[in-house]
């Protein structure tokens, strides 16, 4: 197992963190991603998850003129995000706990 | 359009063409800011695009599966999109592999170095083209007009630089000049194609230069002809002329003592073409050789006029000839009569 399998359960979440920090845009994101150490996260996926997440009604977009280059799409969380951040959230961490405590039983026995 | 944009325009091109079973609206919506990213990507990383993000075509998967648009609504050419993407992955992989030993990253890295090499050739052939559809007999490898090889030079330089500056320019927005750029470098990839199979097959029966002069192939071996007499006595300075008068011309002097033949014949011809048969009359296959004190007979021997008798019959020698078929006699020779 290798964290990307590990990533594309928990990629959406990682994104709804990031975006509940400030707003991005879709480069903006993905740095920001790999800085917090998800070093192997994929481009695509990152675009991808953003799209799914503002067609599901979770992100608002906006755009702002960029000085040099085109204009950068912006997202942000709305009320629906934040909702959905905080339900799995707190899954995540109930899960998290959940391994955690099978792997310190496990590994002490091992 | 620079290097690095053209990738990005080929790249977001594949990333699209894999999304092609989408609806135009979604598919606008997943690669909407993807120039954009791609330009930073490239900016910031060394390496091509396809070495730092992978294929295009799993690209567009990782964000069609990343999305949830799955497969979407698939068109009926969708298998036959899915087929090619696959395709051209497996031609990127293989371009890759290839590239490895030639010590590129891709063998369309190396071909891409050659590109300049090809445009002085295009000017080359173009040249060519000019000089194929102007002349009037055959060419050479070196262009020439009118048999002009200084403004055939020329030329090929002008249309070489000409092609450079083509190559160097950078490709306008309109489709339509790049389909015709195209339409020419095919016609003339095709015109040196032809041209290189021509030079191989001339190769093969460039005999030699008195090859077009012979009647025919079949008398190509022939180098001289020797003319015997009823007598069995060789003829010298024999004529030969077809039903036209036009002078039958076989072989070539290529004895050792040409020279004495030369100057042998009173009539001084520089050509020694032009002087009669045999050319080398030490190399009669049969019987002895003429005397030669024989003066040359006229030299219009026109057909149907006769020769003064003493001309027209050697004189005879002491030794008997040892022509088997036709024993030569010391009967005196048939005398002719004039025909009007």
């Amino acid at each position: 197992m290798d964290t990307t399998q590990l990533l594309k359960g928990v990629l959406d979440l990682a994104v709804l963190a990031v975006l509940r920090e400030e707003d991005g845009y879709g480069y903006d994101i993905l740095r920001r991603l790999r800085d917090a150490g998800l070093a192997e996260v994929g481009d695509a996926s990152v675009y991808g998850t953003l799209r799914r997440l503002f067609a599901a009604g979770l992100l608002t977009t906006y755009v702002v003129p960029s000085e040099s280059g085109p204009h950068r799409k912006y997202y942000s969380l709305n009320a629906a995000g934040r909702d959905q951040f905080a339900r799995s959230g707190k899954l995540w961490r109930s899960f998290a706990t959940t391994m955690d405590t099978l792997l310190d039983d496990r590994g002490r026995a091992a | 359009m620079t290097v690095t944009e053209q990738e990005i325009a080929g790249y977001v091109a594949r990333v699209r063409g894999a999304l092609n079973d989408l609806p135009p609206s979604i598919r606008d919506e997943l690669t909407e800011d993807l120039p954009e990213h791609l330009a930073v990507v490239a900016v910031e990383s060394g390496g091509t695009l396809v070495e730092r993000l992978g294929e295009p075509e799993a690209y567009a998967v990782e964000l069609r599966i990343a999305a949830g648009v799955g497969a979407g609504r698939r068109p009926v050419t969708g298998e036959l999109t899915a087929f090619v993407n696959r395709v051209h992955a497996r031609l990127n992989t293989l371009d890759r592999q290839l590239g490895r030993p030639l010590g590129y990253p891709t063998v369309r890295a190396f071909l891409h170095l050659l590109i300049p090499g090809w445009w002085i050739l295009r000017g080359y052939l173009a040249a060519m083209l000019l000089t194929f559809l102007s002349a009037d007999d055959g060419f050479g490898l070196l262009p020439r007009f009118d048999d002009n090889l200084q403004l055939g030079l020329m030329v090929l330089v002008a249309l070489v630089v000409a092609s450079v500056m083509l190559g160097r320019r950078e490709p306008g927005p309109r489709t339509w000049p790049r389909h015709l750029l195209l339409l020419g470098n095919l016609l003339l990839v095709g015109f040196g194609l032809v041209g290189l199979v021509q030079l191989e097959n001339r190769h093969g029966n460039d005999d030699g230069y008195y090859a077009p002069i012979s009647v025919d192939s079949r008398y190509d071996h022939i180098r001289d002809v020797f003319v015997y007499d009823t007598e069995g006595q060789l003829v010298d300075y024999a004529r030969l002329f077809d039903q036209n008068g036009d002078p039958i011309r076989l072989g070539y002097p290529d004895c050792d003592d040409v020279r004495d033949v030369i100057s042998r014949d009173e009539v001084g011809s520089a050509n020694p073409l032009l002087r009669g048969y045999p050319y080398c009359p030490e190399a009669a296959p049969f019987g002895p050789r003429p005397t030669t004190d024989a003066s040359p007979p006229d030299l219009p021997a026109p057909p149907g006029t006769v020769q003064p008798e003493s001309a027209a019959t050697p004189t005879v020698p002491e030794t008997s000839p040892t022509v088997p078929e036709a024993p030569p006699t010391s009967a005196p020779a048939p005398s002719v009569t004039p025909t009007g």
